[in-house]
């Protein structure tokens, strides 16, 4: 059994027990003993991680972004989901409110998610602002649920989705996950609102670690997480709950075009 | 097989994508092996935002989108390499744990759980083609305990024939319980590949629970009581209980115990004292008779495919004799029953006629075991020897 490896989670809803339990227990059948510690937001994870007292933090694209920032581009990145990979926001309008371009949307009501979501709030009012949308003269709807879960819990994209259905709004901004989840269980109805518009891909959560975990753990890490298969029946219960097929290998260019947005709007 | 296209087109209109769209598309992809195409039209403004991430999460790759002259769009999708069904037609040798219980030619998704299924060759289960013919038999003979028997032509007997009826009934109906039981533990077993011995076993099972109602339906019809159930039964009976493996259960159950109990129930037809008590025999013995047939089917084959089998079976009927062992004969309330009701009445003249046809019961039971035994695909001398360790409890 390798050097025990500590890696931090946050514990957004009770499945994220079953989650790293099960990744947990598949691991040390792999040689690799890890375990696990739940936080209730990534504030104070990443704060944990930058101490030193985890070996490596589950991130969201946020935490993903401010540990790099703080770590000064030094930290390491493990891996990630397929679905991080190429994410997308949306635009999401009621078809009997006369939004037919982006430029209609300035005296309207746009729904936005909470203000630590990446792909309700965050980026999709970044790449508005990209398209020359007044953001000023656009009517904010936000709804900041369970801050400081940086949108993991999809609550504040479903309550966009619950003001464009009951006209509180005229817009809504929400992740493609949580679009395509809804659309596809049948739960949007398709006469009443419609996609306006796509923002450019973007990436999402990440394994993260400090430039100092010995190569040894890294490599134990990987080597386990990397051999997870979808064909294989225990492994692929993780997999659904995690919300993947793959584990794929990092990569930093995804995370660009957050790190603009949070220089724009000095949210560091 | 399922043969594979490479290129699927369809037409979805002004569908969204979460307006009945994937019913389309999801089939559409299903049809094709990794790297096949979905061409799709469409008109919906929308889907050229939502097919693509609809992509990324399924894993299929969005190709491209061409503007049509009709301003119509024609998407493009190539099939992921996930979620891809394989067949499982492939009933020979071992089954698959993962396909749980999707049917024998459903297309299976990989990543499923394991069953915990353990009778999972096809030379364990008996023929498929046979069996399915045998449970098609079995259902078109269903019968109606209520309805088929005549109840109302029940007649008052003397004291002691009545309580000899009483007697049989009981030991059938004990009999049969445990002819229902032991076929229920191995249904769960089964992997569903051999659904056809699962669907029989549960003819079976019904045909038992009928059984068990006339009998008991009968033993109390003339207005007396339940007989006695003998330790001998009872440890007779516990020995089948406790079989673990298939095949042995149903040649100790099916060949040997239904076996023998043909032979009982035509001496009690043949002595019936009344009509209901016939009809009840008649028909019993008739559902017994595809029980036995399926039992030497499934034996036959196993011996086929199982050069050591024999030689096993015969090991499981001397340690089922052992723990019987120091009985020396048929239970005494059965035995004394059967001759009663062979007599038809207490007179001494009449009570040696039935125990004659008792000593000649036991005979006709030998001999049809040795025809079964050897229809089953034993050697004579094997069979003698087995006849002759079978329990004296007849089942």
């Amino acid at each position: 059994m390798s050097e025990s490896i500590l890696l931090g989670a946050v514990a957004y809803d009770p499945k994220v027990v079953t989650i790293w339990e099960g990744i947990r227990e598949y691991f040390r059948a792999e040689g690799v003993d890890l375990d696990f510690a739940l936080f209730s937001n990534y504030e104070r994870q990443v704060a944990t991680l930058l101490a030193g007292h985890i070996d490596i933090a589950w991130n969201t694209p946020l935490g993903h972004v401010r540990v790099q920032r703080r770590t000064e581009g030094r930290a390491r990145s493990l891996g990630m989901r397929d679905t991080d990979r190429d994410f997308h926001a949306k635009i999401v309008v009621r078809r009997d409110a006369g939004i037919r371009t982006l430029a209609d949307l300035p005296g309207k009501i746009l729904a936005v998610g909470s203000r630590d979501s990446t792909q309700a709030r965050i980026l999709p009012l970044h790449f508005l602002r990209k398209e020359g949308v007044a953001l000023d003269r656009v009517q904010l709807l936000p709804f900041d649920t369970d801050l400081g879960k940086h949108g993991d819990t999809g609550a504040s994209e479903l309550d966009v989705l619950r003001a464009l259905a009951d006209g509180r709004a005229h817009a809504g901004a929400v992740g493609d996950l949580v679009w395509i989840n809804e659309q596809s269980a049948g739960r949007i109805d398709p006469q009443l609102v419609d996609v306006l518009y796509t923002t450019p891909g973007f990436d999402h959560c990440m394994f993260d670690a400090l430039p100092s975990l010995s190569e040894a753990k890294v490599e134990a890490f990987q080597r386990a997480l990397f051999a997870m298969r979808w064909e294989e029946p225990a492994h692929r219960r993780l997999l659904e709950l995690e919300g993947l097929r793959e584990w794929m290998p990092p990569r930093e260019e995804g995370y660009d075009s957050l790190r603009r947005a949070l220089e724009e709007t000095a949210e560091w | 097989m399922v043969s594979r296209a490479g290129a699927v087109a369809i037409n979805g209109g002004d569908l969204a994508l979460g307006g009945g769209l994937l019913a389309l598309l999801r089939p559409a992809l299903d049809l094709l092996a990794p790297g096949g195409v979905v061409a799709l039209r469409s008109s919906s403004a929308g889907v050229r935002h939502d097919l693509p991430s609809w992509c990324r999460f399924e894993r299929h790759t969005y190709l491209e989108c061409e503007p049509q002259s009709d301003g119509s769009d024609l998407h493009l999708v190539g099939r992921g390499r996930f979620a891809v069904a394989y067949a499982t037609d492939a009933a020979t040798g071992e089954a698959d744990p993962h396909t749980g219980f999707a049917p024998l030619g459903a297309r299976v998704e990989r990543g499923g759980p394991r069953y915990p299924f353990t009778i999972n060759r096809r030379d364990s289960a008996p023929p498929p083609q046979t069996t399915r013919q045998l449970y098609d038999q079995a259902t078109l003979a269903q019968w109606d305990a209520a309805r088929d028997i005549p109840w109302d032509r029940v007649q008052p007997l003397s004291p002691i024939v009545e309580r000899a009826v009483g007697q049989v009934m009981t030991f059938l109906a004990e009999n049969e319980l445990s002819a229902l039981y032991v076929p229920s533990k191995f249904v769960a077993r089964l992997h569903p590949a051999y659904a056809e011995t699962a669907m029989f076993l549960a003819t079976q099972m019904m045909d038992e629970a009928r059984h068990i109602d006339v009998f008991l339906r009968r033993a109390r019809a003339g207005g007396g009581a339940l007989g006695v159930s003998s330790v001998t039964t009872s440890r007779s009976l516990l020995s089948l209980l406790e079989l673990e493996d298939f095949t042995e259960a149903a040649f100790l159950l099916s060949v040997l115990g239904e076996g023998t109990f043909l032979d009982l129930l035509r001496y009690i037809e043949r002595h019936a004292p009344d009509e209901v008590t016939a009809e009840i025999a008649r028909r019993t013995r008739a559902d017994e008779s595809r029980h036995v047939h399926f039992g030497v089917m499934h034996v036959r084959q196993a011996l086929g495919c199982d050069a050591a089998l024999a030689r096993r079976l015969e090991e499981t009927v001397r340690q089922r004799a052992a723990t019987l062992h120091g009985v020396s004969g048929v239970p005494a309330p059965i035995q004394d029953a059967l001759t009663i009701l062979a007599a038809g009445s207490d007179e001494p003249g009449a009570v040696a006629r039935g125990h004659e046809a008792f000593r000649e019961l036991l005979s006709d039971m030998h001999a049809g075991r040795l025809k079964r035994l050897v229809h089953a695909g034993f050697t004579p001398a094997q069979a003698q020897l087995l006849s002759e360790l079978h329990t004296p409890n007849f089942m």
